[in-house]
């Protein structure tokens, strides 16, 4: 058998860029032993694997929405669930596969018998959004394949060989090991299934820098400035940003010796410098960061803002969406647009840091909404003060549909040295001429 | 929904030189879509929707009522250190209008605004901006926008002639672009630039000297090239002040009175050049001079 479908083969697998040799071999001989006319068997082949080969994805493409692509990867962990689904009971298996770009979790609709440790590729799965966060599916519809263990090896799969850097650690990630020192902190009752629980909040770094955390499980002897060094650590997302949760799967210990570390506590804590706005548009969130750039529009909705006094939404009218016709609480916010020349950005600012760089108290612009009896007038006042002027904003970023905001927590003008940047330009053109001859 | 287009930083040199222009619907798809934005390509490979500049607006003209034209518009000149921005602001600007209409000539002003081109058939171009917002400014802000016009410019201009000087093909060079250090939206506009102007080293040199002057026309308190010159600076920056009315002072006159001061004609032609360029005074009228209040 082997001669003569061994030159169809090679024939084939050149015609599909030289991959899945193996599987080709192995369909085409299923066929023929179907007594499928040769001729047949081949086209079915080339059909077959030219629908999946230019569809197959790797975990760090994938993006909500998508489908009918293929995927290979290790089953890293598995675990049966028993869900309600349109008032029927039923048991899905949910956990996370691996493969050499990152680490997704899944939701399989029907058992397959897979186990953690084997290496599959998926054909006609699909991705959704669950928890913030991108989430394979597949299920009946779906043809999983048992690959051979040595397909893809552990070491292959870098979101499981060990610690990473903060700036490392993204949304695909679902376990996460690093060695960091503890820049703030703090403990949080929460009610948790009818039960209270202390639990620790507070935001790590490194010199590459800062996430936020959570721990769920007591973290004895460790306070602000304590490194510590953790492994299998959960990732969560919340816009877009990661963040590190400590829990029972989770180990934490202290660092014997910081002094080797390549970062102090000083140097790890201290702020952000800023970033291109640019970049910032290129992550789905950022945690603390700063961004220096021009107002180049103050949107409405900037100005006196009246809320619910429940839920805090923004009324019109003294007309919440939630709660009717309310006893409205005043407040001031901008909303701006900021843009440095490499990218735009949405900026929030509460009413503390309106009131830095618009330069007028609540009470003030409350005055002045009184005397011209219309709400806008801070509003066209907040543009002619501030349409073009220069300032800088550190906060966290995060992507929605309208683009990337930033929330501030705080907003200054930053100093500008114009004779040492005149200076330095002009140099670096001078530079530029004399090496160009 | 489409994300916001970012406002670029030019300066007007480079802008008016630009003749290529990406509109919707002009791909061969067929398919039109009329949300997608329009764009300006420079020769220098900025590919361009939107623009943040600062500078001088120096003349505010009425041109509304025209046979055939818009009933409302305006059109201002507002001019950087290397040239002048022409903005139009018609009915469905209004705020820019009454903004224009009332402001004080001249004066440091900001403009955010859309590009838009118009192309009478004889193959010119012509370029303009319309205004989302406009704003008055002071010096600061006029010194700050230029420092940081260069500084951006400069970065499209190293990577520009980083790939001009080597021998890469084609696709050597959209890949070395592509590859990480450049961000993409510089990568795009120097691909369409090569391609549809074949910009060369001599053009990317000369925007750079551009720049270089732009720069130089700040007053940092740093002494200035040629010391001797301030003097003739300061006399005529008091003549003018002195006669700040109307439609300024005749040039001719400038020259007779600093005659009477001891001041060649040739040191205040050089110190009113000087004068032009950095933005302190201009030209209301040809010939005649007037101070930047």
């Amino acid at each position: 058998m082997d001669e003569v479908t061994a030159p169809h083969v090679e024939e084939l697998s050149r015609a599909l860029g030289n991959e899945y040799k193996e599987e080709i071999k192995a369909e085409l001989e299923k066929l023929l032993n179907f007594k499928v006319p040769l001729e047949e068997a081949k086209r079915t082949v080339i059909n077959k694997f030219m629908l999946s080969s230019p569809s197959a994805v790797h975990v760090k493409d994938l993006v909500a929405g998508m489908s009918g692509f293929e995927i290979t990867g290790r089953i890293i962990g598995i675990e049966e669930k028993k869900v309600v689904v349109k008032n029927e009971h039923r048991t899905i298996f949910s956990g996370s596969l691996g493969d050499s770009t990152g680490i997704c979790s899944f939701t399989c609709w029907d058992d397959m018998s897979l186990e953690a440790g084997d290496v599959v590729r998926i054909k006609n799965a699909y991705v959704r959004m669950w928890n913030n966060r991108t989430e394979l599916y597949f299920g009946k519809r779906s043809v999983v394949e048992k690959l051979p263990d040595d397909y893809l090896p552990d070491s292959e799969i870098p979101a499981l060989s060990g610690p990473k850097k903060l700036k490392d650690i993204s949304s695909v990630d679902v376990l996460a090991s690093s060695v960091v020192v503890i820049v703030e902190m703090y403990h949080r009752d929460v009610s948790l299934k009818g039960r209270v629980q202390t639990i620790v909040e507070g935001v790590m770094a490194d010199e590459t820098g800062k996430l936020p955390f959570t721990s769920w499980i007591p973290l004895t002897g460790i306070d602000i400035g304590s490194f510590i060094s953790f492994e299998n650590a959960a990732v969560r997302v919340f816009r877009g940003i990661p963040s590190i949760n400590f829990n029972q799967g989770t180990t934490v210990e202290p660092v014997e010796e910081p002094y080797e570390l390549p970062f102090t506590f000083d140097s790890a804590s201290k702020p952000p410098e800023a970033l291109p706005a640019a970049r910032i548009l290129d992550n789905s969130g950022m945690f603390d960061i700063m961004l220096v750039g021009d107002i180049i529009s103050v949107r409405p909705g900037s100005g006196m803002i009246e809320r619910c006094p429940v839920c805090n939404r923004v009324t019109q009218k003294s007309n919440c969406r939630a709660h009717g016709q309310v006893e409205c609480i005043s407040d001031m916010r901008m909303k701006l647009i900021l843009d440095d020349g490499t990218g735009s950005v949405h900026v929030m600012l509460n009413s503390e840091l309106s009131e830095a760089i618009y330069g007028k108290s609540m009470y003030e612009a409350e005055k002045m909404v009184i005397d011209s009896i219309s709400r806008d007038v801070v509003f066209e006042d907040m543009r002619r003060k501030l349409t073009g002027k220069y300032i800088a904003v550190r906060g966290n970023s995060s992507r929605n549909e309208f683009g990337v905001t930033v929330v501030a927590k705080s907003a200054w003008y930053p100093d500008y040295d114009l004779k040492e940047k005149v200076g330095s330009l002009i140099e670096r053109i001078d530079r530029k001429v004399t090496a160009n001859g | 929904m489409a994300e916001r287009e970012m406002a670029y930083r030019l300066f007007a040199r480079e802008f008016n030189d630009s003749q290529f222009q990406i509109s919707p619907g002009a791909d061969q798809s067929g398919e039109q879509d009329l949300h997608s934005p329009n764009f300006l390509v420079t020769r220098a490979g900025a590919k361009v929707n939107r623009l943040f500049i600062a500078g001088v607006v120096t003349e505010v003209e009425d041109i509304g009522n025209q046979k055939g034209g818009e009933k409302e518009l305006w059109r201002a000149r507002i001019s950087d250190p290397t040239g002048t921005f022409t903005v139009y602001s018609g009915n469905y600007q209004p705020e820019a209008s009454v903004f224009l209409s009332t402001v004080e000539v001249p004066s440091y002003v900001t403009v955010v605004g859309k590009v838009r081109s118009y192309e009478p058939g004889d193959g010119s171009v012509f370029v303009s901006l319309r205004p989302e917002e406009i704003n008055i400014a002071d010096e600061n802000v006029r010194n700050r926008w230029v420092v940081e016009t260069a500084r951006l410019t400069l970065d499209r201009l190293d990577i520009f002639e980083d790939v001009l000087s080597s021998d890469m093909s084609e696709t050597e060079i959209i890949e070395y672009l592509s590859g990480e250090g450049t961000p993409s939206y510089i990568k795009e506009g120097i691909c369409l630039a090569m391609d549809y102007y074949h910009t060369d080293m001599a053009y990317l040199k000369n925007l750079r000297e551009d720049v270089r002057n732009a720069l130089l026309t700040i007053d940092t308190g740093l002494s200035s090239e040629d010391g001797s010159q301030s003097d003739a600076e300061s006399l005529i920056l008091e003549l003018l002040e002195q006669t700040n009315e109307g439609k300024g002072v005749e040039y001719a006159l400038l020259v007779k009175e600093a005659g009477l001061k001891d001041v060649s004609a040739e040191e205040v032609d050089s110190a009113i050049r000087s004068l032009l360029s950095r933005g302190h005074v201009y030209e209301p009228k040809v010939g005649f001079l007037r101070i930047v209040a």
